[in-house]
């Protein structure tokens, strides 16, 4: 059987459609979406309809959480002051745009899926928020794969895609105490693998197009789709729709700007 | 009679002229000044007085005194930017060495009449032409910045967009921007050259409060959305709660650093 | 330079006094006390102003936060969920209006102001784990859980109070490939083969009657030590 797997659509409309045509054309059966449907795009209304009257089974994003729960994240989820405070301007502007039915919605949106061996989340098994780069440190990759009882993880947020492999996982645990002296304890892994679906409307890699993933469950197969689209029209509706131009700029570059500071050290005291 | 020496450096933005007069002032053994013609507060102006502590620095209406009244052996250097008409009977009326900057790929131009020598620009991808496609000059902003200490990844941010046309073609960049740690940085960009250069100023750490030493930014370009510009970089700039409490980490820190310093010092008998 | 890593008083002032004492024995710089200072059983109030006001000679403590003090922060609504629902698990309707009347408003403001954690050269000090103030490591925990755990305290030796025990895990990230693939194609791959690193229960002063545990342990040479103290009636 072949997945499609989407994730951060962000109100881009025209982005989806693109995503969606090429899904149809890869012959994929099945389509699986990871949240973030709303948040810096003109369109978060129409996406939502767009998913649901497709059905895909969707989990929730750390946007459509932030637009059911309010504004709440703590500022170390904002790389600079910049970035946090263009992401509180999309936030109020989605937040006065979107329909009550739109908001009922996403707050039916469960954290994660599954379906066999394979899981589906937004940011990480912990959090909408957690980013799953792929330089974090493997063994703390693993932890997250191993936390799910799966072995494919499927992952967004970071909007930028890629596929982890993580195979022949060892370790080895001693423990000393005064109630006892254990033998060293060896610790395997089977092979897991974390594949981050990019994104459909606010890509990071440094291209304009919409991202996603194909995955074959009898193959295991993964392939990274990368597709063009019409984004001036998007770009046009943004600065129609009164968001700020700087949006438009990035968008047509690729350079969407929700990401965090790299620090796996960073201890939320939220 | 006394003697001194008087060169007069021009060409158009990005060729080098600070760069080319600060090999001479780098050296104290003479009396040294230095005169940028309507450029009070230029960042060159700035970034000459803290490198270079030891050169007299010439604001526009003291300079007819002082050229007037030069001690034995001094040197002296006028940079004159690319809106100063060459032309002018003031210019013409000074004696000295007249030297212009040019890009190497440039063969005449008003430059090459005026100079007595012409030095090819080390950065070869300027192109010295001054006027857009529509045929107008460029502008220049000037946008003082003193006593604003920036959020580092935000200032990162918004010079990636300023130079990347975010806000305006922009044909040369540069500034000093204090940062939160203390220091203050030198930030240029040409057009055309790969990258923007940050050089750290060796200036003393200042912790206490807002800076009260000269900051700024210059920008030449075209169609440069000023007040936007302007915003852009208000947002990047911190509060004074932030400040205050980056200053106390940072006082600390440097507390911490003297310590072990002193604990390691050998011969220091606890 | 030589630690004692204490945790877990619970209120139980006898238990202290009697580390404190075993304390002056060894040469000890720093005294640390990873959270869960107050508790059920015994006089908050009376060892709030003990750490408060250490006596001529004593060292200073360094205090930072754990369950109990988490618990006393959501009663009085000052930090986290309202009306301390895991407290109200654990200790019900009638332990939880104890508990709130065992500390004055004035000490939960003390509380409040005390640590996180501590970072200190390649240790991590802390109640729970960079996870959470409830993270309770023990030797049985997941070795790729406890692994987790090292990596996010970005540290060498990870000391910790929530359970109560005193043990070390020594952990050995042996081998792991990853291979990581972009649109740009396979990248390089990541080093992970890496030294031991150390989960470290400290013990807990009050929790058992008549016993205390602490450790003791000094940066410099990774000496670790887990120290008993028999108190009280035999
Ligand atoms: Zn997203
Ligand atoms: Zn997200």
């Amino acid at each position: 059987m072949k997945l499609a797997v989407i994730s951060c659509i962000h109100g881009n409309y025209e982005a989806l459609k693109a995503v969606l045509s090429d899904i149809e054309a890869q012959k994929a059966d099945q389509i699986y979406c990871l949240g973030d449907l709303v948040g810096y795009g003109p369109y978060p209304n129409e996406v939502v309809n767009q998913i649901r009257s497709l059905e895909i089974p969707t989990c929730q994003g750390c946007w459509d959480e932030d637009i059911v729960e309010g504004l709440n994240a703590c500022e170390c989820s904002y790389p600079s002051q910049l970035a946090e405070h263009r992401g509180k301007l999309a936030h109020e502007w989605t937040n006065k745009e979107i329909r009550p039915d739109v908001r009922e919605y996403l707050a039916t949106l469960p954290l994660s899926l599954k379906r066999d061996n394979l899981c589906f989340v937004h940011g990480s098994p912990n959090s909408q928020h957690e980013y799953l780069l792929p330089s974090m440190d493997g063994f703390a990759a693993l932890e997250r794969v191993l936390s799910t009882d799966a072995d494919v993880l499927f992952c967004g947020h970071t909007h930028v895609p890629y596929v982890r492999e993580l195979a022949d996982a060892k370790l080895s645990v001693t423990v000393k105490s005064p109630a006892r002296s254990d033998a060293p304890q060896q610790f395997q892994a089977t092979l897991k693998r974390i594949i981050n679906a990019g994104s459909v409307g606010e890509p990071r890699h440094g291209r304009p197009n919409a991202t996603y993933v194909l995955y074959d469950t009898d193959t295991a197969q993964v392939t990274l789709r990368e597709v063009a689209y019409n984004y001036t029209k998007t770009c046009l509706a943004i600065l129609e729709k009164g968001l700020p131009s700087i949006f438009a700029w990035r968008l047509a570059r690729g350079m969407e700007f929700a990401e965090r500071a790299d620090d796996p050290t960073h201890v939320c005291e939220r | 009679m006394q003697s001194f020496d008087l060169t007069l450096v021009a060409g158009p933005p990005g060729v080098g002229k600070t760069t080319w007069i600060s090999q001479f002032l780098a050296n104290p053994s003479r009396p040294l000044f230095y005169l940028c013609p309507c450029a009070q507060d230029a960042v060159d102006f700035a970034r000459i007085g803290y490198c270079f502590p030891w050169v007299s620095i010439i604001s526009d209406d003291q300079a007819a005194d002082v050229l007037a009244d030069l001690p034995d052996q001094a040197q002296v250097f006028i940079e004159l930017g690319f809106h100063m008409d060459l032309g002018s009977p003031l210019l013409v009326a000074l004696p000295g060495r007249r030297i212009a900057i040019v890009p190497p790929s440039l063969d005449s131009s008003e430059w090459h009449n005026w100079a007595d020598e012409v030095i090819p620009s080390p950065n070869q991808q300027v192109s010295g032409e001054l006027a857009s496609a529509s045929g107008k000059l460029p502008t220049i902003w000037r946008s003082p910045l003193t006593g604003q200490v920036f959020d580092p990844p935000s200032l990162d941010e918004v010079l990636i967009e300023l130079t990347g046309g975010a806000y305006g073609q922009v044909t040369r960049l540069k500034g000093i921007f204090e940062l939160p740690d203390g220091q203050a940085f030198y930030v240029d960009f040409v057009e055309g050259l790969p990258g923007i250069e940050y050089t750290e100023l060796k200036l003393p750490r200042w912790l206490e409060g807002r800076p009260d030493r000269f900051s700024g930014l210059e920008i030449v370009g075209h169609n440069l959305e000023q007040k936007t510009i302007a915003q852009a970089l208000l947002t990047c700039c911190l509060a004074d709660d932030v400040l205050l409490q980056y200053q106390r980490q940072y006082q600390q820190l440097q507390l911490e650093d003297e310590t072990v310093a002193a604990e390691t010092e050998p011969g220091v008998v606890a | 330079m030589n630690w004692a890593i204490l945790s877990g008083i619970e209120g139980n002032l006898t238990a202290y006094e009697a580390v404190l004492q075993d304390i002056q024995d060894q040469a000890v710089t720093d005294l640390y006390i990873l959270g869960d200072v107050v508790g059920l059983q015994g006089d908050n109030e009376a060892i709030i102003q003990r750490l408060q006001s250490p006596r001529a000679g004593e060292l200073e403590p360094q205090v930072c936060v754990g369950w109990w003090e988490e618990q006393c922060f959501s009663l009085y609504g000052v930090s986290g969920l309202q009306d301390a629902p895991e407290l109200m698990a654990k200790v019900g309707g009638d332990g939880v209006k104890t508990f709130w009347k065992s500390i004055s408003r004035e000490s939960v403001r003390w509380l409040r102001s005390q640590h996180f954690g501590f970072h200190e050269q390649d240790c991590l000090l802390i109640h729970g784990s960079t996870v959470s103030y409830a993270d309770e490591l023990t030797p049985d925990t997941p070795a790729i859980e406890l692994c987790d755990r090292l990596i996010r305290a970005d540290a060498n030796h990870l000391f910790c109070g929530r359970s109560g025990l005193t043990f070390e895990c020594s952990v050995t990230p042996v081998a792991l490939r990853s291979t990581v693939t972009t649109l740009d194609g396979v990248q390089a791959p990541q080093d992970c083969g890496k030294t031991p690193r150390q989960v470290i229960g400290v013990g807990s002063v009050g929790r058992s009657p008549g016993q205390a545990t602490y450790t003791l342990f000094s940066p410099e040479n990774g000496q670790l030590a887990f120290r008993s103290v028999n108190y009280g009636q035999p």
